[in-house]
């Protein structure tokens, strides 16, 4: 739904249960000012804005944008008023609505505390949720733990300029989690040849063999928009942990599930026989280059 | 007569029941009303998935938590007969992250917090837009991430080191960030350099500077918060690092300690209910954070500030600007001793041969951070943590007040509010 373009359109931010790291996050956005200057900004955790939060408790305003953060949880409370009653209040007319982070959209960490009830906005995991189906045509989520802050960055902007998001099956926008974690890892090449980093703390070798990396099953655009405009988990060694999924966070994060030695996940839509014949054929061959080290500091000292 | 006040833009939520007694507050109590149950979430797991889900416990000082996780583990490695022995490189690579994490939240602390509130409470116009804040710790974020891979959120700590192996070109690339945080704190913070700064030897200093923290200074000497918040005058330090001093201070005497004797009790909570605990060192209560840090050292400034200002709303918020100074000095000076040819990680054995309990202890932005795990072939069988929030803003009984208590009473509710969050107020953290 297209915003009305003569005056600023509202911005409310809301919190579920919550470690503000989707806030802390967006914080490091560089044009946060530029971005938040364009919006009349209601309420922010983060600082001071229009109102009080006991105002906004009030149910007596209305915004054109709805930033959730957080795991929905039925029965909690914030400021005496149920969450629930808030997000159903300002819903009603905001006319986009975004989840900000894992939590908010899939559940994240913090379904776990009550299973039986808490979820995303639109999601429990992958399956659908009805609290809020009635907004499911302005819910984007934006998953991810934490969100990118580039990510809500893209996505406000969008708004702004009154652009379609394309979204995916799970709401999330395509221009965002079209590609895979994998896309733009500076390891690709070791991937490829099938070289594994034997061990943590290596410029060398891919980590999706042993390390439990997710990124070739993962839709996010970290290694292509990177983190803090600097870097990556895989560009420095660490796993990507799926975060962006919603089976987020599995278990055993740093070891890789085989069977009978190959990957029991591998990288989506290649098919499985496609798979193990490419991997055959590159595990045959031994490249010199990719098992020494990029650079020996005690030999070219 | 009892008044409720919530706590708006701190870390999480919290409210505190003000007793007046006329307009002056006689005691006040502290609800945290919100549990996540981090502790739970990582029973039966797996010990090294804890590396990924702690520094989710909180999103200003996930960071600290990382650290904590994996020295507990490391301990547990240690109980278990596998001594863990850090490269320095590892060493130095951590704390430089975790001190950049304590400059951006003191970034965010100063603009975003005080410097709004302080002119709240003085009803002058707000002299900068809080996302200045942002701004600065943004740089300092980045500098993580280059070795971090991102912040928040990373888990480039692992047992035995740290996932990264920079080259120098990292190394540089932090430099730079970090020169230019320093140009910003010089220029828009200070209005003096760094050096000069950290040669200030008295409170009297402040007064021939014009700056956001000469502006602040005025600002609390303005709202008599140098004779108002006083908590215990005793302070504790209990991370090991190379910029720490460990130790208890009663007033500036120092003395030794043991996290052993760190103990947790219910909070005294009659209206409300709230799912803190209050820490205790020795069953008694000390303030924590940059306040307790800087006095455990030895810079004229600090000996001047307290000896004036004791432990009060001012030297509080003071401490924490001239900690962020100290920090940045540092943070320079670790990168100059990164050895880029040594290891990123030693090698360790599989942690399903651990079964052992182990501690660790860091100092996060607001103080002692505690992470004390037990392992069963390498599964987590119990997980707790202490968070330095709950040493500083407990809620106890009025003849056992908690800092944050003790600090507060006497005040008028506008100031007690103030005063609160000049500890800096983590409540995601307590409630974790």
């Amino acid at each position: 739904m297209p915003l009305k373009q003569e005056t600023k359109p509202k911005l409310l931010w809301l919190q579920g249960v919550t470690c503000n790291g989707n806030t802390h996050s967006f914080l490091n956005l560089s044009s946060i000012e530029i971005l938040l200057e364009q919006f009349e900004l209601l309420y922010l955790p983060a600082f001071a804005t229009q109102y009080s939060y006991e105002e906004i408790l009030t149910c007596k305003l209305s915004c054109d944008v709805l930033i959730f953060e957080g795991t929905y949880d039925p029965l909690l409370e914030r400021g005496g008023v149920l969450v629930d009653k808030l997000l159903q209040h300002y819903a009603k007319d905001a006319k986009y609505i975004i989840a900000a982070g894992t939590c908010a959209s899939f559940g994240g960490m913090f379904e776990e505390v009550h299973p039986e009830r808490n979820s995303g906005l639109l999601f429990k995991k992958a399956k659908s949720v009805t609290h809020f189906e009635k907004y499911k045509g302005k819910i984007i989520n934006l998953s991810g733990c934490p969100i990118h802050p580039e990510w809500m960055g893209y996505t406000l902007e969008m708004i702004l300029q009154n652009k379609e998001i394309l979204l995916d099956e799970l709401h999330r926008p395509k221009e965002l989690y079209g590609y895979l974690s994998h896309h733009g890892c500076t390891r690709n090449e070791y991937f490829e040849w099938k070289v594994d980093a034997k061990n943590f703390g290596t410029k060398e070798g891919c980590l999706f063999y042993e390390q439990g990396c997710r990124a070739p099953m993962t839709h996010a655009s970290c290694n292509k928009i990177l983190w803090n405009e600097v870097s990556s988990k895989t560009r420095i060694g660490t796993p990507c942990f799926g975060c962006t999924e919603s089976d987020f966070p599995r278990k055993n994060l740093f070891t890789t599930k085989t069977n009978m030695s190959i990957p029991q996940d591998i990288p989506v839509g290649v098919p499985k026989r496609s798979y193990l014949t490419m991997a055959g054929i590159a595990k045959t061959f031994h490249i010199k280059r990719l098992e020494d080290k990029l650079i020996d500091y005690k030999t070219t000292h | 007569m009892i008044t409720k006040q919530l706590i708006e833009h701190i870390e999480g939520e919290a409210s505190v029941y003000f007793d007046m007694d006329g307009d002056k507050v006689d005691f006040a109590t502290v609800v945290f009303p919100h549990f996540r149950g981090m502790e739970s979430i990582l029973e039966q797991k797996g010990a090294l998935d804890a590396l990924v889900l702690t520094p989710r416990v909180c999103g200003i000082c996930g960071h600290a938590h990382l650290m904590a996780t994996v020295r507990a583990l490391e301990d547990a490695y240690k109980q278990a007969g596998y001594e863990v022995r850090l490269s320095q490189k590892a060493q130095i690579i951590r704390e430089f992250t975790l001190v950049m994490e304590m400059i951006q939240n003191h970034f965010k602390w100063l603009y975003m917090v005080i410097m709004p509130e302080l002119s709240k409470l003085l009803h002058t116009p707000l002299a900068n837009k809080p996302l200045k804040g942002a701004y600065a710790s943004s740089l300092a974020s980045k500098a993580i991430a280059l070795f971090g891979g991102q912040w928040p959120h990373s888990s480039y700590m692992v047992v035995g080191g740290i996932t990264c192996d920079p080259t120098h070109m990292e190394i540089l690339q932090a430099k730079n960030y970090l020169r230019e945080l320093i140009k910003f704190f010089e220029n828009e913070s200070l209005g003096i350099s760094l050096k000069e700064f950290l040669a200030l030897k008295s409170c009297k200093d402040f007064q021939s500077i014009d700056s956001d923290i000469s502006s602040i200074e005025k600002g609390l000497i303005e709202a008599n918060m140098h004779q108002k918040g006083f908590a215990h005058d005793q302070f504790l330090v209990l991370g090991k690092h190379q910029c720490t001093h460990v130790g208890k201070l009663k007033h500036t005497r120092i003395f030794t300690v043991d996290p052993k004797f760190v103990s947790t009790t219910d909070s005294y909570a009659p209206h409300e209910k709230t799912y803190a605990y209050n820490a205790l060192y020795k069953d008694d209560y000390y303030e924590t954070g940059s306040l307790a840090r800087m006095i455990s050292t030895n810079f004229p400034i600090i000996k001047n500030m307290h000896r004036r200002y004791k432990d009060s709303a001012y030297s509080r918020v003071m401490a924490r600007l001239f900690e962020t100074g100290v920090l940045l000095q540092h943070a320079l000076e670790l990168l100059e001793n990164i050895d880029v040819t040594q290891s990123s990680t030693v090698e360790v054995v599989n942690v399903q041969n651990i079964s052992a309990k182990g501690i660790g202890v860091v100092e996060a932005p607001r103080g002692p951070l505690i992470h004390e795990v037990i392992l069963k072939d390498g599964i987590i069988q119990n997980y707790k943590i202490i968070t330095p929030t709950q040493f500083n803003i407990g809620s106890s009984i009025p003849e056992h007040p908690t800092p944050v208590q003790k600090a507060m009473q006497h005040n008028t509710k506008e100031e007690a509010e103030f005063i609160f969050r000049t500890f800096d107020v983590c409540s995601v953290c307590t409630t974790h």
